[in-house]
This record gives C-alpha cells, sequence and structure tokens, in this order.
C-alpha cells in the first residue's frame, strides 16, 4: 500500500480461526501492513469511533476495515452504516467479507455505501484465492489519509 | 358477583315474580269476599229500610180501615165499607210481607203473634161494629164503640207497631256502621292493592329493564366481537408472518453458524497439508542443507522446526475448536427441537413458590454479587411447570448476569392479570440492551452489547420459542444503562389462545 502513512487493516471478524486464516493468506500475498483484528463489534466501534463515539480519534489515521457482517454483539451492517455516516470515517474503505451471499444483502450494503462486497467461498481452496487476491488488491489501493 | 347475579336471574326473579302475582290474587279475592259482604250489608239495610216502611204502612192501613169502618157506621154509606173491606185485605197482605221478614227471628216472631192477635181483635171489634149496623142496631154499635176496647186495641197495636219500628232502627244503626266499616275495609284493601301494583310494576319494569340491558351488553359484546374478528385475523397473519420471518432467519444463522467453523476445519486442514510438505521439505534440508519454505529461510533450522511445530498446534487447536463448537451448536439446535416438540402438561401453579424456587437456586450468586430479588404481586396460571421454570430461571439468571457495574443489583419479579390473561414482568436495574439489538437478541446464537460474559445466546431464543409454545407473547423494554424489563403475557389456562408449534 502507498501513502505517506502506513494503512492499518481494521480486521472485524468474530471467528478467531477465519481471522487467522485471513491474516495468512494476506500475509502470503506479500502485504505486511498491521491488521488489527478484533473479535466483537463492540471493541471494534470502541476503536473506531473513541469513548464518545465521535471518531475523533480516527482522524489522522489511515484505515481499511475488513468487516463481517455476523458479530455476535451486533450485526456489521450496523457498524457499516455507522462508518459511512460519520464524517471522519465515511472515506475509509469497507470490504465486507461474510458467509452471506443473500442478494437483498449484498445490495443493502453497497447501498449503505460499503466498498467491496465478497462472500466467503466454503471451499478452503477458494477462500484462500480470494483472500490472497484480497491481499493484491490491498497492495494497489490507494486509502484516503 | 357474577354467580350471585346469575342465580339471582335464575331463581330470584321468577319466584318474586309470583310471589307478587300471588299477592295479587289474594288482595283480589278479599277484596271480592268484602265487595260480597258490602253487598249483603246493603241488602240488608235495604231490608230494613222496606221493614220500616211496611210496618209504617201497616199502621196506616189498618187506621184507613178503621176510619171507613166509621165512616160506614155514621153515614151507612156502602162506599166507605168497601173501603174498609179493601183496607182489611190490604193488612191481611201487609202482615203476611211481615211474617215473612221476620221469618227465623223467635223473639220477632212472638212479637209478630202478639200483633197478630191484636190486629186481629181490632178487626173483630171492627166487624162486631158493622155487623150490628146492618142489623140496624145503630145504639148497639155506638155502644161497643163507647166502651173504647177499640181504641185500646188501637193503641196497643200502634204501640206494637212502633216498638218493632225502634228495634228495626237499631238493627239498621248496626248494620250502616257494619256497611261503613266494611266499605272501609274494602277502600283500604283496595288502596294497598293498588300499592302492591304499582310497586309490583315498578320491580317488573326494572327487572325487564336489567334483563334488556343484560341482553343489550351482550348484543353489543356479539357485535363487537363480529367487527373484531378481521382484526384478529389480521393479528393471526401478522403473528404467522412473524412466525414465517423468524424460519427464515434462524434457517439462515443455522445454516451460516454451521459453516463458519466448517470453514476454519477444512481450511486448517489445508494448512496442516501444507506444513507437511514444510516438514518434509526440512527434513529432506536437513540432509542437504538446501532451502525450504520462503518464510523462513533465514532462521535457523531449529527455529524453522519450532515455528513449524507451533503452527501444527496452532491448526489442530482451531480444527479441534471448531469441531467442538459445531458440536454445541448442532447440539443446541437439537435440544431446541426437542423442547418444540415436548408434550406440555398444564396444571395450576402458584408462581410465587415456583419464583421462589428459582430465587434459591440463584440467592448464592446473587449475594455474591450484591443484588437484592425482590417478588412482588404474582397471579397463579394454569400451564407447564417444567417451561414455566426454564422462562424464569433464563430470564433472572441473565438478569443478575448483566449487571451494571457499581450499581448495587436489584431485580424485581411482578405481575398482574386481566379476565383470560396474565402478565409477568422481570425488571432488573441492569446494564440494558440498545433498541437496535431488541429484536436481535431472540435470534439463535445472537448476542448483545459488551461480550464479557460468556454465553452462547442460545437462552432468549429457547424462551421465546417456549412463551410462543405456551400460547403467550413476550416482548422487552429497555434503554443502556438504565435496566431492561421482559414482559410475558401467557393465556391464564393454558390451551385457551392455541398452541403454536414453534420450528
Amino acid at each position: 500500500m502507498t501513502g505517506s502513512q502506513p494503512v492499518s487493516i481494521v480486521m472485524i471478524e468474530d471467528d478467531e480461526g477465519h481471522a487467522r486464516l485471513i491474516e495468512k493468506n494476506i500475509r502470503r500475498a506479500g502485504v505486511s501492513n498491521e491488521i488489527l483484528p478484533f473479535t466483537n463489534g463492540t471493541d471494534a466501534v470502541n476503536y473506531l469511533f473513541g469513548a464518545d463515539g465521535s471518531a475523533k480519534v480516527s482522524k489522522n489515521r489511515a484505515l481499511l476495515i475488513l468487516l463481517d457482517l455476523n458479530l455476535p454483539d451486533m450485526t456489521g451492517i450496523d457498524i457499516l452504516r455507522r462508518v459511512k455516516s460519520n464524517d471522519i470515517l465515511k472515506r475509509v474503505p469497507v470490504v465486507i467479507l461474510t458467509t452471506t451471499d443473500d442478494a437483498q444483502e449484498i445490495q443493502r450494503c453497497y447501498d449503505l455505501g460499503c466498498n467491496v462486497y465478497i462472500t466467503k467461498p466454503v471451499d478452503y481452496e477458494n477462500f484462500a484465492q480470494a483472500i490472497r487476491q484480497l491481499g493484491l488488491f490491498f497492495s494497489v489501493i490507494q486509502v484516503p489519509a | 358477583m357474577v354467580s350471585f347475579t346469575q342465580a339471582f336471574e335464575r331463581y330470584w326473579q321468577p319466584a318474586l315474580l309470583s310471589v307478587a302475582f300471588l299477592i295479587l290474587v289474594g288482595i283480589g279475592v278479599i277484596a271480592a269476599s268484602l265487595a260480597e259482604q258490602a253487598d249483603t250489608n246493603a241488602r240488608q239495610v235495604a231490608d230494613s229500610i222496606s221493614l220500616q216502611k211496611t210496618l209504617g204502612n201497616l199502621l196506616l192501613t189498618i187506621r184507613r180501615a178503621e176510619s171507613g169502618q166509621r165512616g160506614y157506621v155514621i153515614t151507612v154509606d156502602r162506599g166507605y165499607l168497601d173501603d174498609y173491606r179493601s183496607g182489611e185485605t190490604q193488612v191481611a197482605q201487609i202482615l203476611e210481607q211481615i211474617r215473612q221478614a221476620f221469618q227465623g227471628h223467635p223473639t220477632r216472631e212472638a212479637e209478630l203473634a202478639q200483633l197478630r192477635d191484636n190486629v186481629a181483635a181490632k178487626f173483630d171489634e171492627l166487624d162486631a161494629v158493622v155487623e150490628l149496623v146492618d142489623g140496624g142496631r145503630l145504639d148497639k154499635a155506638r155502644d161497643v164503640v163507647r166502651t173504647n176496647r177499640g181504641r185500646d186495641l188501637m193503641v196497643e197495636i200502634s204501640n206494637g207497631v212502633t216498638r218493632m219500628m225502634e228495634e228495626e232502627d237499631r238493627t239498621l244503626a248496626t248494620r250502616s256502621q257494619v256497611l261503613i266499616n266494611s266499605n272501609r275495609n274494602l277502600l283500604y284493601i283496595l288502596l294497598i292493592g293498588v300499592a302492591l301494583i304499582v310497586g309490583i310494576g315498578v320491580l317488573a319494569v326494572a327487572i325487564v329493564q336489567r334483563t334488556n340491558r343484560a341482553r343489550h351488553r351482550a348484543i353489543v359484546e356479539m357485535e363487537s366481537t363480529n367487527a373484531n374478528l378481521e382484526t384478529i385475523i389480521s393479528h393471526r397473519t401478522a403473528d404467522l408472518t412473524e412466525a414465517n420471518e423468524e424460519i427464515q432467519r434462524f434457517a439462515y444463522i443455522v445454516s451460516h453458524d454451521l459453516r463458519s467453523p466448517l470453514v476454519n476445519v477444512m481450511g486448517f486442514t489445508k494448512e496442516l497439508d501444507g506444513l507437511r510438505d514444510d516438514l518434509i521439505n526440512e527434513i529432506a534440508g536437513m540432509r542437504d542443507t538446501r532451502p525450504v519454505a520462503a518464510e523462513a529461510q533465514d532462521a535457523p533450522a531449529g527455529d524453522r522446526i519450532a515455528a513449524i511445530s507451533k503452527e501444527f498446534d496452532e491448526a489442530l487447536g482451531f480444527i479441534k475448536t471448531s469441531i467442538a463448537k459445531m458440536d454445541r451448536l448442532i447440539n443446541a439446535i437439537l435440544r431446541l427441537s426437542r423442547e418444540g416438540r415436548r408434550e406440555f402438561t398444564p396444571e395450576h401453579i402458584d408462581m410465587k413458590t415456583l419464583i421462589g424456587n428459582i430465587e434459591k437456586t440463584l440467592s448464592h450468586q446473587a449475594s455474591e454479587k450484591g443484588t437484592a430479588i425482590n417478588i412482588g404481586n404474582l397471579p397463579p396460571i394454569e400451564s407447564d411447570r417444567l417451561a414455566l421454570e426454564q422462562i424464569f430461571s433464563n430470564l433472572m439468571d441473565n438478569a443478575l448476569k448483566y449487571l451494571r457495574p457499581g450499581t448495587p443489583g436489584q431485580i424485581d419479579i411482578g405481575g398482574q392479570e386481566t379476565a383470560t390473561l396474565v402478565t409477568y414482568e422481570v425488571r432488573d436495574n441492569g446494564r440494558g440492551i440498545d433498541p437496535a439489538d431488541h429484536q436481535r437478541i431472540f435470534d439463535l446464537f445472537r448476542r448483545a452489547g459488551p461480550q464479557d460474559v460468556p454465553g452462547e445466546g442460545i437462552g432468549l431464543a429457547h424462551v421465546r420459542a417456549l412463551v410462543r409454545r405456551l400460547g403467550g407473547y413476550m416482548g422487552v423494554s429497555s434503554e443502556p444503562g438504565r435496566g431492561s424489563i421482559f414482559t410475558i403475557t401467557l393465556p391464564k389456562r393454558f390451551g385457551t389462545r392455541g398452541e403454536r408449534k414453534t420450528a
């Protein structure tokens, strides 16, 4: 990834196994950026929006969000909506990575402003490949500073 | 109160009306007999008056006969004799009338006999004088008159008649008094009768109005039921739609949640596969010191082996936990499905005791956390005991689990009832639930808020499924940082609203 500041990947994924697999495959694509794993929505929201919920803490962060929709404590859609309606965070690229392939759900995410929607393949080979390609994508993507 | 009114209507109304009717009949009979008596009395009074007239007439007729006889004696004119004779005949007729009136009264009959004797004697004297005149012996006739016997007899007759008239006056006075009394009694009875008729009329009108009101209420109720039918149907349809949506959400959640661990199992198996290649290469490399996996090129061989071993452990660990997780999920689904098939056995349940027992099992945990559990008014219910125990122990356990840090916990369980429904409430002052999550908390495997307390996200899904099957519904009202209120509304008697099987 290019830019004045190294981009941190905020990975919101409740399944630790999935998180580990995603991380491994992103690394295999040659992406060495910091990955911040969150296993539930609350912690991720706290990190992104800060204690006061204003997201001022994220003002000088260069971020990319990797978001699962099915979280134990809230839905990823809620996080997406909050990110995209916040003045500071709205330009942060959000990649939805989830098991859901429901057409309505996909449409809803794009309506809310998600940048990429990827369905987690059940087959691991495809899954690993998709993540690695995503990693390659990350390595060329431009993120607003 | 209801049963009393029904009993009143069923037994007392006809009884009351029958009694009123009997009183009316009684009044009628009494009035009729009094009227009859008054009639008799009036006739007796009339008899007395006519008897007095007859007595007066008797005296008058005797005097007229006497004066006819005197006229004849003085003038020897046969016309006067005719007056006398007709007077004699009339007197006999009048005496016969009086005899009939006096029949059955021995003292008066005796008096009458005396009178008749005197009258007979008088006419004998008169006849004797007439005979002497007929024979031309006027002097003799004058002598007979001069004896004053005729006058004396007349005085006696007059006295007798006067006595009789006086006697009849007394009788008349008594009879008049009796007549006045009986007329007054008749008036009183009639007045009482009128008052009773008015009273019974008012009562009857009141009863009829009551019955009419009850009928009117029933009609209104029926009409509103009819009018509500459509609303009821639309409610049921909404219920079914909601249940259908829930089934779809359930199917989606189950497929997603079961898929996730599978991705891990396959993913890490593949990782192991890769690691095996690395390991073989490593072993081969130990022999010919050929460089192996790209990531581990710079590290010494021992570290590389250790790294591979660590990754091996990690991969196996994820596979094991994923399999365990799948097992847990499948078991949870199985349990839910079994619960959905269990037959309910409704029984009368004292909710105070049931909640009290749950409180006892939680009391240790509660006192450890400094939480007070307060059991308020809890109406009894006829439902399935096990289901209710599971519902309330889940809710109370949740209330105890999700406290607000820094605030001593307070859990209140209360309830109220309507004619057919019972509503129970579990209220806490815990950390509360964000309104966005109010539906989500009832979904299987879904939780809300900070994940600082272990749990699977099964409890509330299970509770709601049970409440649904019991024919009720549940809701939550909650605000983050203020506490939560879980409300459960159930039919007072299980089966009265209709059981719904859950998916």
